[in-house]
């Protein structure tokens, strides 16, 4: 049975969080089954637990006109099941015919020479290389051999990090090459760069995957978010994207000729309960304060629907998501937060006094509104003081890595795509940055379990337990996620935004007179901080690096599915 | 030795003391800031080695870990100074501050030089004007004073980038020059590089582009000079020496030559005044208009905490305005052999 449909990649954004749920849990995390190029046989987790299994191929069979093909087809699995659990080697072996940007040809040898780079130059996203790896090699000029040092199901989402792409020979092979313009083997390649001022951008000829339809993208940098939406308007730049303001999206929404994309983003927001910390050390507490929480009036009324309300750790759109937190506490119920109160011996009379922290800026000029709002939330119980406490961001960390901070509000951007980026970092000793405040045996043995299971079944129920306990324990009590919001002038085309965070140029167009145009501006106010993979550790610049070089593993636009990049096909074994 | 001489060479002596203050202020300032700026930088999720690494790049701790005392870091970071090196950053790639600081340098000085003849034009032709003619040209001028005076910069920038980039598309939001326009690099500054390589469609692209920016600065320091201009034209206008020069039937545009010469020296001691403002008033110009200058540079290394890059920055401004007012009381001291006395 083959099912084809094509789409252009405008419609594709379109889908709703409820395909998009159902399509990212077929193959998320490195699901794919089969090798895209060449037909090169491989398997991710998942793929040989069922009789049958699902393969989403997506091809784009020309990228100048955008389309995207999905294909879905029915085959049979691989002969031999794979093991339980994932193994500590991965194979990967790359496309035939690879090039850098400048014709140079790429081999695997240039994928160690450039994981071999982060490790020597110990940058801050290092630990997505020297956390899971114990060695890389060169089986020869297509195949690297990657040996684990404990069995990940997530990896294939690892080699979709910036930290894992190779970039060109003339990056310094021992120390940060920050302006270095070489790139990798990535859709576009650097023409001029000006830190701060404009990055401008050409299509490769050598890209694996064809020509994107703009010849030339250039990324404007704005100092402000109000100059950056004037530009906009006076159509200065085409596209306002990274990080207009939540009422600058509100006007631009009336505006003739500007149209809005909005998406479910990857950062989320949560109230963190030092559970070691009286009285948020007595479970019925903290449960009565999540109970209490009005998830829905923050979003609407603090952030203006910049924000979607979120009642689990892993955010909507993520395979594997639940919004256990709703099903245990409702949207908002108030008696059961009284009642759990006066089980813990608190009245109108002898009210539960405490603190509420949040830092000012690090979250935006909104938390101080934020804070307010969960304070009037909590003492609506009317057996609740809350008194507001703030420290600036340097200042609050040191706090929390102290323990001095009973309730704090936190919020956290994923690392890599995947529930666990959403779970681990929190629980027990590597939840010590927030002092240790959640400390669970049972979850730490389910989280361990869930990052080796090869079955994206077997890793859902998983997490699905995962966030029930969660919200049973309501030590960390997740609350808002953020929407990504980009702002066009009409004509403008070929715009996919999805919770990976990543704007893709080459799927970009701008339709001017019945012809494509050559150039299209992107104006930004985020920064470009570190065009070498090594030491770049921020979304914007991934961004950069994404549409510059190209990884093993790339996520499908609008989508949290991984599909193959220079790699043709991947077996952990 | 000539009296100039020495005024001069006394001078240049107190510079010393005074940017050792300068320096002092700021090292020990960022070092009782509340927080561990190690954190802030590397992140809640650190491991303990990169937390060490970037305390031995600070020069908090010595190679082995220990922490070292604050009276020898400071002797350290002099030391440091001396040799001209202001420290790496601790971001994007950990370039030398120097370094980072000279590419964002021609930019400001750029639209410093702008903005101080649009406030110098402004200033003193409405001043001069105020002082001459008296009664209510006197008045409005002195209201112009006021008003341009307590102008908000980032909101008088935002509405005229409203009215010319918005409204009338007549001129852009921001930036310096229009993308692939640059002009061959010789000076840094795009107006007089566009001159020299005659790249005509860059100095018209560079031109259209500082056009709002320097009149957002120039507009508030212009607000000054019309003040002094028009008090120190009134004061020389009520001088013997004009009332004779009018009695003898010397005409009046001959005569506002002699009373603004006279009148210059206030004026002049206020534009060394107000060097040092427009160094701080580039930060909000340059921040409205996304000008890739010092102020835009010295703003973005505070969000990001990068502790060495903002603290050798703040010593250069230091260290220019410390000269500038060096060079302006010099040339004072030239003009009004008083001041040497």
């Amino acid at each position: 049975m083959v099912e084809e449909s094509i789409m252009g990649a405008n419609e594709r954004r379109k889908l709703t969080r409820r395909e998009a749920l159902s399509t990212a849990g077929k193959v998320a995390a490195g699901v794919i089954v089969a090798g895209i190029a060449g037909g090169v046989a491989g398997y991710f987790a998942g793929s040989a637990t069922a009789p049958t299994t699902t393969v989403t191929e997506t091809r784009r069979e020309t990228i100048a006109t955008t389309i995207i093909s999905t294909k879905t087809v029915t085959v049979s699995p691989t002969v031999t099941a794979p093991p339980p659990v994932v193994g500590k080697e991965c194979i990967v072996k790359l496309r035939p015919g690879l090039y850098f940007a400048d014709g140079t040809p790429l081999t695997a040898h240039d994928v160690v020479r450039s994981i071999d780079r982060v490790a020597k130059i110990e940058g801050d996203p290092a630990w997505f290389v020297l956390d899971f790896l114990d060695d890389w090699k060169a089986l020869d000029d297509n195949t690297v051999k990657f040996t684990l040092k404990e069995p990940v199901a997530f990896f294939p989402a690892l080699l979709a990090v910036p930290t894992y792409f190779p970039v060109h020979p003339a990056y310094k092979p021992d120390e940060i090459d920050s302006d270095q313009t070489a790139g990798g083997a990535g859709p576009h390649k650097i023409i001029k760069w000006t830190r701060d001022v404009e990055l401008v951008l050409e299509s490769n000829p050598y890209w694996f995957a064809g020509m994107p339809k703009t010849k030339q993208v250039i990324v404007k940098f704005y100092k402000d978010a109000t100059a950056l939406r004037m530009a906009l308007e006076a159509g200065e730049v085409d596209i306002a994207w990274r990080t207009l303001r939540p009422t600058d999206i509100q006007d631009l929404k009336k505006k003739e000729g500007i149209e809005v994309l909005e998406a479910p983003g990857g950062a989320i927001r949560y109230i963190v309960f030092n559970m070691h910390i009286p009285p948020f050390d007595d479970p019925r507490v903290r449960k009565a304060l999540a109970a209490a929480l009005d998830r829905k009036a923050i979003c609407e009324k603090v952030y203006l629907g910049t924000y979607e309300p979120l009642y689990s750790m892993v955010p909507m759109g993520m395979w594997s998501h639940k919004d256990s937190f709703k099903e245990k506490y409702g949207d908002r119920n108030l008696e059961l937060a009284r009642k759990l109160l006066e089980e813990a011996g608190y009245s109108s009379s002898n009210k539960l006094k405490i603190e509420l922290w949040y830092t000012p800026t690090h979250y935006g000029d909104t938390e101080v509104d934020v804070a307010t709002m969960i304070k009037q939330q909590w003492e609506e119980i009317g057996m609740v003081e809350v008194e507001l406490k703030s420290a600036e961001w340097t200042t609050y960390l040191d706090y929390t890595r102290n323990r001095m901070l009973g309730a704090s509000l936190y919020g956290w951007y994923p690392d890599y795509i995947d529930p666990d980026d959403y779970t681990s970092p929190f629980v027990n000793e590597a939840g010590r940055w927030l002092g240790n405040a959640y400390v669970s045996e049972e979850l730490g043995k389910l989280l361990v379990e869930a990052r080796t299971k090869t079955s994206i079944e077997e890793r859902t129920t998983l997490y699905e337990r995962i966030q029930d306990i969660w919200a049973e324990d309501a030590v960390i009590v997740p609350f808002a996620q953020g929407k990504l919001e980009i702002a066009y002038r009409k004509g403008i085309k070929g715009v996919v935004l999805d919770p990976t965070l990543l704007l893709r140029y080459w799927l970009i167009y701008k339709e001017e007179g019945g012809r494509i145009a050559d150039r299209i501006i992107i104006g930004v106010t985020d920064k470009v901080t570190d065009l070498d993979p090594a030491n770049a550790y921020d979304f914007f610049t991934w961004e950069i690096l994404n549409n510059i070089m190209t990884g093993m593993m790339r996520y499908i636009p609008g989508t949290t599915e991984l599909e193959f990049g220079l790699a043709a096909s991947y077996s952990l074994v | 030795m000539t009296s100039l001489k020495v005024f001069v060479i006394a001078r240049l002596l107190l510079v010393i003391p005074t940017i050792l203050l300068l320096v002092s202020l700021v090292f020990f300032i960022m070092r009782v800031m509340p927080g561990d700026p190690v954190i802030a930088i590397v992140g809640m999720k650190a491991p303990p080695e990169r937390v060490l690494e970037l305390r031995k790049a600070l020069g908090l701790v010595d190679e082995s870990g220990n922490p070292i005392p604050l009276p020898i870091q400071y002797l350290n970071y002099l030391a440091n100074l001396f040799r001209g090196d202001f420290g790496r950053s601790l971001i994007w790639g950990k370039r030398p501050v120097l370094v980072e600081i000279m590419e964002h340098l021609p930019a400001t000085i750029e639209l410093a030089i702008a903005g101080f003849l649009v406030s110098i034009i402004l200033g003193v032709a409405l001043g001069t004007l105020g002082g001459w003619k008296g009664g209510k040209t006197n008045s409005a001028v002195k209201i112009y004073s006021a008003i341009t005076y307590a102008l908000f910069i980032p909101w008088i920038g935002m509405m005229f980038q409203l009215l010319f980039a918005v409204w009338l598309k007549v001129l852009p939001v921001g930036g310096r020059i229009d993308p692939g326009l640059e002009p061959p690099m010789i000076t840094g500054l795009y107006l007089l590089d566009s001159i020299l390589t005659g790249r005509w469609d860059s100095f018209v692209s560079a031109l259209r582009h500082i056009i709002l920016p320097s009149l957002t600065l120039g507009l508030v320091i212009s607000g000054i000079f019309s003040r002094v201009a028009r008090t120190s034209v009134e004061e020389v206008m009520r001088q013997d020496f004009v009332i004779a020069a009018r009695a003898r039937g010397i005409p009046e545009h001959r005569l506002v030559i002699h009373v603004l010469r006279n009148a210059f020296i206030p004026i002049m001691t206020m534009m060394g005044l107000q060097l040092a403002l427009l160094m701080t008033g580039a930060i909000l110009t340059e921040t409205t208009f996304s000008w890739p200058g010092m102020g835009t540079f010295l703003f973005e290394r505070i969000e990001y905490r990068d502790y060495t890059t903002v603290q050798g920055t703040v010593v250069f401004f230091a260290i220019i305005i410390s000269l500038i007012n060096l060079v302006v009381d010099i040339l004072y001291a030239y003009i009004d052999p008083r001041i040497r006395y």
